[in-house]
Order: structure tokens, then C-alpha cells, then sequence
């Protein structure tokens, strides 16, 4: 049903990960590839995960640490109580999902930045909540868990597994009547309305999709790192990394949150002994850059670069044509 | 616990708080208000208006009070040329770009402060810091009064500008309707520049203000940025006045509310109100609305 | 006040597909629909027509489920649809263009209606099925060469095209036609008012606001006049244009609308509708 969108860089997917899959093969102790792996492809997978309601609906989420975090600390206390790990992911991934349920229904009926806005609120007020629940979560000492027994090897496949799993779901819903429906209600809401979407339902169901994935990758992280902390996986800094993959990577197109996050963790290991959050910085400026010169973020400079057609950015505006009026600026919106 | 004196006290709080927060919120609601453009970067600029205010003070040992009020025409131009760079250029793109762009120049902002001030807490210390008031049973701080009384100056101040100078009036036309604003020969491009010029200085003096009561870092500003929304949310977003009636309430259901909740709950008041505001409320908020009925 | 009796075939409530009974829509204090009370032909065009401001887009936006009444039922197709959200309204059958067009902007014009026909009325329909169905209307409203293109790309007329063709990609029993006219040269609209009797041979119920009278009065088989919110007149085009209140309530804007229609371009929206092939 896409048409004109798959292109053969999508396809070339599956072929890099089978490559990616045999590096543990050749280098099976080589920890800092394995780690950076890890963390590339678990980041991959929730820049995949944010951008189907981020990219392809067009509601930009600040706050979906909430979901990374209750995953993680789902699968911890599962874990606690004597569950193997790995049994605890699809549930971790359940918890995160009706929690975006929850959380959804009322909020996804605001309008853009809105939304934005309260998922701030959302995200943070999750963080307090979960620092003051010491019994719970351990508060502010944090979580420690058991030592695993899986190597880093595995990790690494763990996370390309969840990435792959990501990868695909973001290209089924791409390419599906859902997804179109989604990029209609993007677009805009009241023409998809009027034309059968059920606007409420889809947004719903791409967050929630969105949740669930990425509560799996709060499940696997908290496995690997057996340590669990509010202000590490419940922190906004975890949220806007989402945001800033998906968005300089290339917002709602599949290869954009794959170099954004390949490209964020490249920039972050390499700017490590400056200090700390200063590939923050670099994103910053980044950011700033690309809205102002290319919406469609490196996924889009590529494609620019590699002289293809033209596909606007779901976050600028089309010029206005005779007969059109500009999208609105005021949040009410044209009816 | 509940004992009248406490109660008051708490009132007593709540209000000088107010004060405070309403000074912290106009910028963001003057922005909002004129271009409809949420002002993410209005925390890094509360919190580059404490540093600057804490070099003033280190380098000419100058009064936060009078620290607060140079940082006003320096904010006022770093702002305006904000908007010409680039707040501009996104105006035209859906809301959610203007967003993103003030969200990124706030990571800028916080980050750059990292790298020259360190995240270690910062704080102003003056003559009268430590010093309380006493009226009738309760101990006021002298810190707290004062910003209270500053605040409330330049709040009436503003109070005139906006409604006896043509520029206010200017600025409260294009609040209310740019289209007819611009059809009155207004020049809404100016007055947006203005505006977040005026919002941009704001947040500096807020900030430098805010160091008399508050130990600060880069992070700051973080939570009054989501305080200082849900105090525009609360006060009906384009409503310039509202933004003391949307401070007040909130002022007082954090005050109260840690009569029975924990302190380090006190935040969530904020959020949650922002989240019920954001959805519940009528006035401005119902034009957040998609679907109208 | 109740329009004069029509000279119609008695279409029944129950035999009407669209049925508004009593509808009343106010703004605060602005009354926009006041006691609307009608039943739509079943098969036929019928037109819409009254000054500006009359309150007919606002009639439509209460059918299609945009906006809710204050008063009164809406009833469709056997369901009283009132306070229905637009998808169901959609879904049920009904759909409606809009005054100004707004095609999906990064979508291509296939794309565009197969957004209509992959959610639309009657069954579900499958990924490959709703493409198919799309380029079938898309033949049909003669824009089949563009349908790769994206439809940003497209001239006024195109776009209004466009606009049909996503509503019909729906699968509509009835269709709501907003101002499809306006902006348009006399060959476009020529060529519009082609599709639109095509689309009536098909069984498919219309009502259309337009301004360009005399593409009304050709086209409708019945003519409701709306003034101030209220229904002044009902019946052929013929006992409309000669009916006195009708007269009166246009003599203000005379010129521009009893003129053929090429000078509606104006709109009071403000958008700039240049119209060109």
C-alpha cells in the first residue's frame, strides 16, 4: 500500500543486520563494541518505537521515559521475586502499554505542542512519583539486582533482536492502512475524520505499540545493568534522547531513528572525557540547525545528497499553493 | 498541624510565592500570547539571569535586586535577536518546529552553563539573606518580601505599559487578534520581536530575582519552566491578567498541599495541575481541542 | 416560518436518506442555524443556496458530525446520527467536501484517495482492494495521469477534483458539496458540473452550497434557500429565483452572485483563489 515510499535503503536493512548479527562471532571479547552495540540497538529500537507516534502521527512525546523506566522496573521486581528475565520482557512491555493507555486517551486529544507539553509533565511527575515509592522501587538508593549469567555477546544479539523487532513493526505500520491513517490524521485531523480515520483510536494505538516496545527495552536494559535508579531510567534526559534520535536522525522515516541513534552514541562515546552531557550540547545545536535548514534531519540530507525526489518533513510546511491556506500557527486550528 | 497559625502562615507563603511565580510567568505568557509560540527556552534564560546576577554580584558585588534589573535590557536584546535568527524562520512550520527549535537552544543554554559554571549549587548571599521580619506571630523572611514587593512593582509597571502606551496596546491587539492587528497597520512582525524581547528579559530579571530565595545550578529551571506553563494554563492561556490569578492558585495548592503529602512530592502539584488544566479547563484551553463541540 | 409547500413526490422521513429535524446551532449568542427542518431526495442534486454568512457551512458541519446542535436530530440513512463523530457519520455513508480544499500535503493524489477508500463506508476493504477502488475513482474524476504526483503539486481545479474524489472514495450514499465551484473558469466548471451529474447517474444522493447560480439552478432538481440562519425557501429552481423573500434576502450582495459566477473568487476568508488550468 505505500507506493512511492519504500525505498531500496529499506531493504537493506535486513542485510545489514544479518552482518551485525555475526560481529560477536569475530570479536567475541571486544567489551566496548559489545556495549556500544547494546546500547546503539536497544536506542535504535526505541527511536523506532517513539517515531511511530512521534513520525508517523505527528505527536511529539517528551516523556516516554515513563515507559522505559516502568518496563525496567517491571521486569526488576519480577526478577526480585524469582522470575528468569527474559520471561519478564513481554510483560514489561504490557505494563508500559496500559500505562500509555492510561495516560493517552485524555492527553492525545490535545493538539501538538500541547501534548508536548504535558508529557513533560507526565514523564516528570512519574520520576518523583517512583523516587518516593522507597519500598517499591527502592527510591532514592535505587534497585540492585542479581548478577546475570548471559555475556555481553549476548546482550548485544538481545538488543539487535528487539531493534530488528522494532524495525519491523515500524515498516508494517508504514506500510499499512493503519499507517496511512496515521499519516492522514498527521496531515490533517479533521479532513481524516471526515474521510473515516478514527483519529482517537489510532493515535491511541500507535502509542500504545510505541509503549510496549519500548517498555521491553526498559526490561532488557534493567537486566543488563542490574542497577536501577528513578533518576536514571525515569529522567527526562532519557526522554529527549528519543526525541533528539528520531528528530536529527530523520523524523517519520524508518532509516532517520536508525542513524540518529548509531550517530548519538558515536557523539556521546567520543565526547566522553570532555564532560558528561556535552554531546547534550552538540544535540542542542544540532537541533537547532536542522529545523532551521532541514526538517527531514540526516535521513533527509542523505537523501538530498543522494538526489531523490523530494519528500517533506512532517514537521515544516509545504509552501502554500493558490487555493490552500498555510497551516495554522494558532493551536485551535482551521475547521 | 491544622492550627489557624499554621494556616496562615501558609497563606502568608502561598502569597509571597505568587508574587514570585507570576514575575517568572509573564515572559512566557507575553510570548505565548503575541505568536502562540511555547517558550521552551525560557527556563535556560531564568536560569542564565541567576548566573549572570551571581557574576554581577562576585565581580561588582552588586544586589541581586539591582543584578535583576541589568539583566532586563541585556535579555531584552539577546531575545530579540532570538526571534530574528530564529524563531522566525520556523514561524511558518507547524507550532510543534518553534517548539522543538526553543527546546533545542534550551539544551544549548543549559549545557554552556555547565561548561563554564559546573553543576555545583550556586547561591547569592547578602546582608539581609538570614534576616526575618517579625509581624504580629510569624516570621517573614526579608528575602521574600522583597522579591514580593519587586515583583509586584514591576508588574504594575508592565500593567501600564500594556494599557497606556501604544506599544502595550499594540502588543495586547496582536494578543487578541493578529489578523485585525495587522489590518490596523500594526506591524506584527516588530511587535513579535518585542515581545520576545519583553519575554526574554523577563525570565533574566525572574531569574535574578529568584536567586534571593533559591540555591541554583544549570538544571534549574527545569521545574519553573513546567510551573511557569501551568500557571499561563491555569490563568486561560491568552489572558495577560490571568497569568496572577493562575500564579495565586497555584501558589496555594502547593503550599497546602504539603499539609498532607510529603515536600518532595510538592512538584507533582504542579504537574498534575498543568495535565488536568491542559485538558480539563474552559476559556483559552478549549481551543487546545481538536474537535470542537 | 415554514418554507412554501414544494411540488415534490412526497419523500417521506423514513424514505429520505438525510433528514434534519429542527436543527438549531448557536455560537454563544449567535444563532448560525435557527429550526432547520428538511428531507432530502433521495437520488437527487439539491442545492443550497443564500448569502453569505446564511449559515449553510455550518448546517453541513452539524450533519457530517463536526460540530454538534444545539437542537434538533440529524437523521441518516435510518440512524439518527446526531452527535455522531465524523468517522461515523463517514463510515455510515455521508460524507462532505470541504469550502476550502485541503488535500493531504506529503500524500500523493493516490494516496489522497486512498485514504478515503481504505476507511470509508460499507465493509472493510483490504490494503490492495482499497488501491484498486482508488485509481477506479480517480479514472472516474479524470485525474488518473496525476495520481503519482504529489498533491501539492496540483491547480486549484485539480485539487477540487481531488476533494471529490476522496469523498467518493468513500463510498458515499450522500455527499455534502461545499462551494466545489468557486474559483473556478467557465470550462472548469463546466466540467465540474459534468462530474457532478455523473456522480448523481450513479445513484449517489447530493446537496451542494454554491453561489454560482446559474450552475445551481441548472444542476438542482430542488433549491433550499438559507437567510440568517433560517430556511426562507424550498422548492424548484424556478419557484426559488422568482420567490420574493429569496429576492429581497440577496438584494444586498445582488451583483456578485445573480452574475455569473466567475467573480466569486473573492472569499471572505481571505484565501487567494487564483483560478487558471
Amino acid at each position: 500500500m505505500t507506493a512511492v515510499r519504500l525505498s531500496p535503503a529499506s531493504a537493506a536493512a535486513p542485510a545489514l543486520g544479518v552482518v551485525l548479527a555475526l560481529v560477536p562471532l569475530f570479536a567475541p571479547h571486544n567489551i566496548t563494541v559489545l556495549n556500544l552495540g547494546f546500547f546503539t540497538f536497544l536506542y535504535v529500537a526505541q527511536g523506532l518505537a517513539w517515531n511511530i507516534l512521534g513520525g508517523f502521527a505527528g505527536y511529539v512525546s517528551f516523556g516516554y521515559a515513563a515507559f522505559f523506566g516502568l518496563g525496567a522496573y517491571t521486569t526488576a521486581l519480577l526478577w526480585l521475586h524469582g522470575w528468569a528475565p527474559v520471561l519478564t520482557f513481554p510483560l514489561a512491555g504490557l505494563c508500559a502499554a496500559a500505562f500509555s493507555l492510561v495516560v493517552g486517551v485524555p492527553t492525545l486529544r490535545l493538539i501538538g505542542p500541547y501534548f508536548s507539553i504535558a508529557t513533560i509533565g507526565v514523564g516528570e511527575a512519574m520520576r518523583i512519583l517512583m523516587l518516593n515509592l522507597d519500598n517499591i522501587t527502592g527510591g532514592a538508593s535505587g534497585l540492585n539486582l542479581p548478577t546475570v549469567v548471559p555475556s555481553k555477546g549476548w546482550f548485544y544479539l538481545a538488543a539487535l533482536v528487539v531493534a530488528a523487532v522494532a524495525y519491523v513493526t515500524a515498516v508494517w505500520v508504514r506500510g499499512s492502512r493503519f499507517g496511512l491513517g496515521l499519516a492522514a490524521l498527521r496531515m490533517d485531523p479533521d479532513a481524516a475524520e471526515t474521510l473515516g480515520v478514527r483519529t482517537a483510536l489510532f493515535k491511541n494505538v500507535a502509542h500504545v505499540i510505541s509503549a510496549f516496545l519500548v517498555g521491553v527495552c526498559g526490561g532488557l536494559f534493567a537486566m543488563y545493568f542490574q542497577y536501577l535508579h528513578p533518576d536514571n531510567v525515569f529522567s527526562f534526559t532519557e526522554s529527549i534522547s528519543l526525541v533528539l534520535i528520531a528528530l536529527i536522525g530523520g523524523i517519520g522515516t524508518i532509516w532517520g531513528p536508525i542513524l540518529g541513534a548509531a550517530v548519538f552514541f558515536a557523539v556521546q562515546d567520543y565526547l566522553q572525557t570532555s564532560y558528561p552531557t556535552f554531546h547534550l550540547l552538540v544535540y542542542g545545536v544540532l537541533l537547532i540547525v536542522i529545523l532551521l535548514f532541514e526538517p527531514r534531519g540526516l535521513a533527509g540530507l542523505a537523501a538530498r545528497i543522494a538526489g531523490r525526489r523530494r519528500v517533506p518533513a512532517p514537521i515544516a510546511v509545504t509552501p502554500a499553493a493558490p487555493g490552500t491556506v498555510a497551516p495554522p500557527s494558532t493551536p485551535g486550528g482551521a475547521s | 498541624m491544622f492550627t489557624a497559625q499554621n494556616l496562615i502562615s501558609i497563606c502568608i507563603t502561598s502569597i509571597l510565592t505568587a508574587g514570585l511565580y507570576a514575575v517568572m510567568s509573564y515572559g512566557l505568557a507575553i510570548i505565548y500570547g503575541v505568536m502562540k509560540v511555547i517558550n521552551l527556552s525560557n527556563a535556560g534564560f531564568l536560569m542564565l539571569g541567576a548566573f549572570m546576577t551571581l557574576v554581577y554580584s562576585q565581580a561588582w558585588h552588586l544586589d541581586p535586586i539591582a543584578g535583576a534589573f541589568l539583566n532586563m535590557p541585556i535579555f531584552f536584546v539577546v531575545g530579540w535577536i532570538v526571534y530574528v535568527s530564529l524563531v522566525r524562520r520556523v514561524r511558518q512550520a507547524l507550532p510543534i518546529a518553534s517548539l522543538l527549535m526553543l527546546f533545542g537552544l534550551w539544551l544549548v543554554l543549559q549545557n554552556v552553563a555547565l561548561a563554564v559554571w559546573g553543576s555545583e549549587d550556586q547561591s547569592i548571599i547578602t546582608r539581609y539573606t538570614y534576616k526575618a521580619l517579625a509581624f504580629f506571630d510569624y516570621r517573614i523572611a526579608v528575602t521574600r518580601l522583597v522579591v514580593f514587593a519587586v515583583a509586584l512593582a514591576v508588574m504594575a509597571i508592565l500593567h501600564v505599559v500594556l494599557n497606556h502606551t501604544y506599544v502595550g496596546k499594540a502588543l495586547r491587539a496582536t494578543v487578541q487578534d493578529p489578523q485585525a492587528a495587522l489590518l490596523a497597520g500594526i506591524d506584527t512582525e516588530r511587535i513579535s520581536a518585542l515581545a520576545f524581547g519583553i519575554g526574554t528579559a523577563f525570565a533574566g530579571f525572574a531569574g535574578g530575582l529568584m536567586t534571593l530565595q533559591f540555591s541554583f545550578t544549570p538544571d534549574f529551571g527545569a521545574s519553573f519552566q513546567l510551573k511557569s506553563f501551568t500557571i499561563i494554563v491555569l490563568g486561560g492561556l491568552e489572558n495577560l491578567a490571568g497569568v496572577t490569578i493562575g500564579a495565586a492558585i497555584l501558589a496555594f495548592a502547593e503550599s497546602f498541599a504539603v499539609l498532607f503529602m510529603r515536600a518532595s512530592l510538592q512538584n507533582v502539584v504542579a504537574y498534575a495541575l498543568l495535565v488536568i488544566a491542559l485538558i480539563v479547563m474552559p476559556g483559552g484551553v478549549a481551543s487546545m481541542f481538536g474537535r470542537r463541540s | 416560518m415554514s418554507p412554501p409547500a414544494a411540488d415534490f413526490p412526497a419523500a417521506t422521513m423514513t424514505s429520505s436518506p438525510l433528514v434534519l429535524e429542527h436543527v438549531t446551532k448557536r455560537f454563544g449568542g449567535l444563532v448560525a442555524v435557527e429550526n432547520v427542518t428538511v428531507a432530502v431526495e433521495p437520488g437527487k442534486i439539491t442545492g443550497l443556496i443564500g448569502p453569505n454568512g446564511a449559515g449553510k457551512t455550518t448546517i453541513f458541519s452539524v450533519i457530517s458530525g463536526h460540530l454538534a446542535p444545539t437542537a434538533g436530530r440529524v437523521v441518516a440513512l435510518g440512524h439518527d446520527i446526531t452527535g455522531w463523530s465524523p468517522h461515523a457519520v463517514c463510515r455510515l455513508g455521508l460524507c462532505v467536501t470541504h469550502q476550502i480544499v485541503r488535500p493531504f500535503p506529503d500524500l500523493s493524489v493516490l494516496e489522497n484517495v486512498m485514504v478515503g477508500a481504505g476507511f470509508g463506508g460499507g465493509a472493510r476493504v483490504a490494503a490492495g482492494g482499497a488501491r484498486r477502488e482508488a485509481m477506479a475513482v480517480l479514472d472516474f474524476t479524470g485525474l488518473a495521469a496525476r495520481a503519482g504526483q504529489p498533491a501539492s503539486a496540483l491547480t486549484l481545479a485539480q485539487r477540487k477534483r481531488l476533494e471529490i474524489a476522496r469523498a467518493l472514495a468513500t463510498r458515499p450514499s450522500v455527499l455534502l458539496l461545499d462551494e466545489v465551484l468557486a474559483g473556478l473558469t467557465p470550462s472548469e466548471v463546466a466540467q465540474a458540473l459534468t462530474l457532478v451529474r455523473e456522480i448523481c447517474a450513479r445513484g449517489i444522493t447530493i446537496v451542494m452550497i454554491e453561489h454560482v447560480m446559474h450552475a445551481v439552478m441548472n444542476l438542482s432538481h430542488r433549491v433550499l434557500v438559507l437567510n440568517y440562519g433560517r430556511l426562507i425557501a424550498d422548492g424548484t429552481p424556478a419557484e426559488v429565483t422568482a420567490n420574493r423573500e429569496v429576492i429581497e434576502a440577496y438584494l444586498g450582495t445582488a451583483s456578485d452572485d445573480m452574475v455569473a459566477g466567475e467573480s466569486a473568487g473573492r472569499r471572505s476568508d481571505g484565501a487567494e483563489e487564483t483560478p487558471h488550468d
